[in-house]
């Protein structure tokens, strides 16, 4: 069982270096860098303006030790198939969990050190700690987090008739408990109530899991739930299969349809349009592209810059609409109705046009509105009608077609 | 002769699953497609909806090919898949509609015809609803309705009766039974096989990527005399030929 949770341990370990390569690219870095450096800066600035005895300054540590020590979730790794095949070992199991505790704690733990790390200096101007009092609440901190995750895997066995231990609500409670003990009374309490606390729910499950089931739906879900929450922000920064959007009926945007009549030519403008409208995928793409654009050419002055800006915007809206087309293909409906792939190109062709266009038009109204200049206004104007022209009608097209071409 | 199946040789990949299939099915005719998990069942009905390509061999439906107009032979077919396939993002409406469309039928006699189905098969207080919400049996139900709202010749249909309630098998039976009187073929694949001997007009045995024997349940009697009388024993005998 431990040599299960390894072997599964180095997959996933794997998947998340190969994903952690692409977040972590050259630009992104970079970019990294600059806004921790500009983060730094700004709050050695504000601990040079601190003067101690600050009534808020215990609530600040507080809310923030509080809520560092909900993060680091329990990782366990299992999956929908092992309620199957794992239910014969289900006694085994556990030594499973605890590999898997002990994995979770590495990363839970890291977080907790380095969010100390950083708040040491906080404490020691604004409370005026000394380096052992910090030390001592670290320490305090982290049993702490021990004892957090210490509920959770007690709750992956199910108590006959009792509540889950690990509901947030008691995980916060205990969480606040300790850390204002520690920072309103002194940091030698919170570490004995964290040991008391972890010391208490150890034993307490040392002398039940051999009696309890495991809660296989519930562990699964939470694991499913987290592996989504990862992928979700992988996504953000590129293609992850694992990540299917959620579709929102969002019934309000249901008049945008009523141009589109139901003629045969228009079949599929009928579905990508309201794909398109219910989907999170692409239309969140396109929403967010074009906010950041608008917010950007509004703090943006000059000549040519926001007619750059502007161009690039809708280049990169443009750019990824384009596998939209293929939303559909495993719907085996998509080859068999009788209709001509013509027509599909069209209505996407159509499609593009019409989004494409209204991103324009509102970037354009902000370049408007940011330099009140005719010229700019008009020069923007001209280049964006010609980049939605070409890029909707020539070359998505023929992007689509080559694509086609490669795949036949 | 609606459907025309010659010397078909196919598959997925360039190794061939089928190999020199030959059958038809003919106007007004219910032909079932029996074989075992494997047998080629569903790569044969792919081949016929225009999935796969066909490495040799022709498949025609009264006596156009897809490759001579894709339109006029995808016209003609409407296709109930085994697991239900539907479009995440529309409403059942919308998937009718869209069918409506794709099929160039007229929107107000389609419409008719849909209420009429949504009735029979207790979905016509759940026209606003998502797939998401539907139970697979409700789904199965969905693609029953949008295939018969069309006015295809060739209805294929890919085990209907799992995952089907009792009253829904027999409202498919039904359906079936109506469109053959106006001419429509139906090819259908099943393993449940009572069920196909007292409905289907003839059967199409499949083994192992070939037509093992083809004809009605008479015919199928008289060349294998000592498999036994009902479909299910001859099955049975024709599978064990070959482990034999």
């Amino acid at each position: 069982m431990k040599d299960l949770f390894k072997n599964r341990l180095q997959r996933h370990l794997r998947e998340m270096a190969k994903y952690l390569r692409l977040v972590f690219n050259d630009f992104f870095v970079f970019a990294l860098l600059f806004f921790m450096g500009g983060l730094g800066l700004g709050y050695s600035n504000i601990l040079k303006s601190l003067k101690p005895g600050l009534w808020w300054a215990p609530l600040v540590a507080l809310l923030v030790l509080v809520i560092v020590a909900q993060i680091g979730r329990f990782a366990t790794l299992i999956e929908d198939a092992d309620r199957v095949f794992l239910l014969p070992k289900e006694r085994a199991m556990h030594d499973y969990f605890v590999a898997a505790r002990r994995y979770s704690q590495f990363l839970a733990q890291c977080t907790q050190v380095i969010t100390l790390f950083i708040l040491a200096p906080f404490l020691s101007v604004a409370l005026h700690w000394t380096v052992a009092k910090i030390l001592i609440l670290a320490v305090a901190q982290i049993v702490l987090k021990d004892s957090l995750l210490r509920l959770d895997l007690a709750s992956a066995y199910q108590v006959t008739g009792q509540r889950r231990m690990n509901q947030w609500g008691f995980k916060w409670l205990l969480a606040i408990v300790v850390i204002a003990s520690g920072l309103w009374v002194t940091p030698y309490v919170a570490l004995a109530l964290a040991l008391v606390a972890d010391g208490a729910v150890a034993v307490w499950f040392q002398q039940h899991w051999q009696k309890q089931q495991i809660r296989w739906r519930e562990q699964i879900k939470l694991e499913d739930n987290r592996m989504l929450g990862i992928y979700r922000f992988f996504n953000l920064f590129t293609e992850v299969p694992m990540v299917s959007g959620t579709i929102k009926r969002r019934r309000y945007l249901d008049w945008l349809f009523t141009g589109i009549k139901p003629k045969h030519s228009q079949t599929y403008l009928y579905l990508f349009s309201r794909g398109m409208v219910r989907g999170t995928d692409f239309s969140g793409l396109v929403v967010r592209l074009t906010v950041i654009g608008m917010l950007l050419l509004y703090f943006v002055r000059g000549q040519w810059l926001p007619v750059f800006l502007a161009a690039l915007f809708i280049y990169l809206i443009g750019f990824q609409l384009l596998p939209f087309f293929q939303q559909y293909d495993d719907v085996v409906f998509t080859h068999v109705y009788p209709i001509l792939p013509e027509f599909r190109l069209k209505s996407f062709v159509k499609l593009v046009t019409l989004i494409l266009s209204t991103a324009a038009l509102l970037l354009w109204v902000v370049v408007v509105i940011a330099n009140r200049e005719l010229e700019t206004a008009g020069i923007t104007l001209l280049v964006e009608a010609v980049e939605v022209w070409y890029l909707a009608r020539i070359y998505t097209p023929q992007r689509l077609a080559r694509a086609d071409k490669n795949k036949a | 002769m609606a459907l025309e199946v010659s010397h078909v040789v196919g598959g997925y990949s360039q190794i061939p699953v089928l190999k020199d299939i030959s059958f038809d099915v003919k106007d007004g005719e219910l032909v079932g497609l029996i074989g075992l998990n494997g047998a080629g069942k569903s790569t044969t009905i792919n081949h016929v909806i225009g999935l796969l390509t066909p490495h040799k061999g022709k498949i025609s439906l009264n006596g156009v090919t897809i490759d001579q107009d894709s339109q006029a032979y995808k016209q003609q077919i409407a296709y109930i898949p085994e697991t239900p396939v539907l479009y995440q993002e529309l409403t059942l409406r919308e998937h009718l509609e869209m069918t409506m469309m794709a099929y160039d039928l007229d929107q107000e006699k389609a419409w008719v015809t849909a209420h009429e189905l949504l009735k029979t098969f207790r979905l016509d207080n759940k026209l606003d609803w998502f797939p998401a919400n539907f139970s697979k049996g409700m789904k199965q139900k969905v693609m029953i309705v949008c295939a018969f709202l069309t006015q295809a010749k060739l209805f294929i249909i890919d085990e209907p009766f799992l995952g089907l309630d009792p009253l829904a098998v027999n409202d498919l039976l039904n359906l079936i039974e109506a469109r053959k009187k106006t001419g429509a073929s139906i090819l259908m694949s099943t393993h449940v096989l009572d069920t196909a001997q007292r409905y289907c007009d003839r059967f199409v045995l499949l083994h192992d990527g070939q037509v093992k024997t083809e004809g009605t349940l008479s015919e199928l009697q008289a060349a294998l005399p000592e498999a036994g009388e009902s479909l299910n024993d001859i099955y049975l005998s024709m599978t064990k030929v070959d482990r034999a």
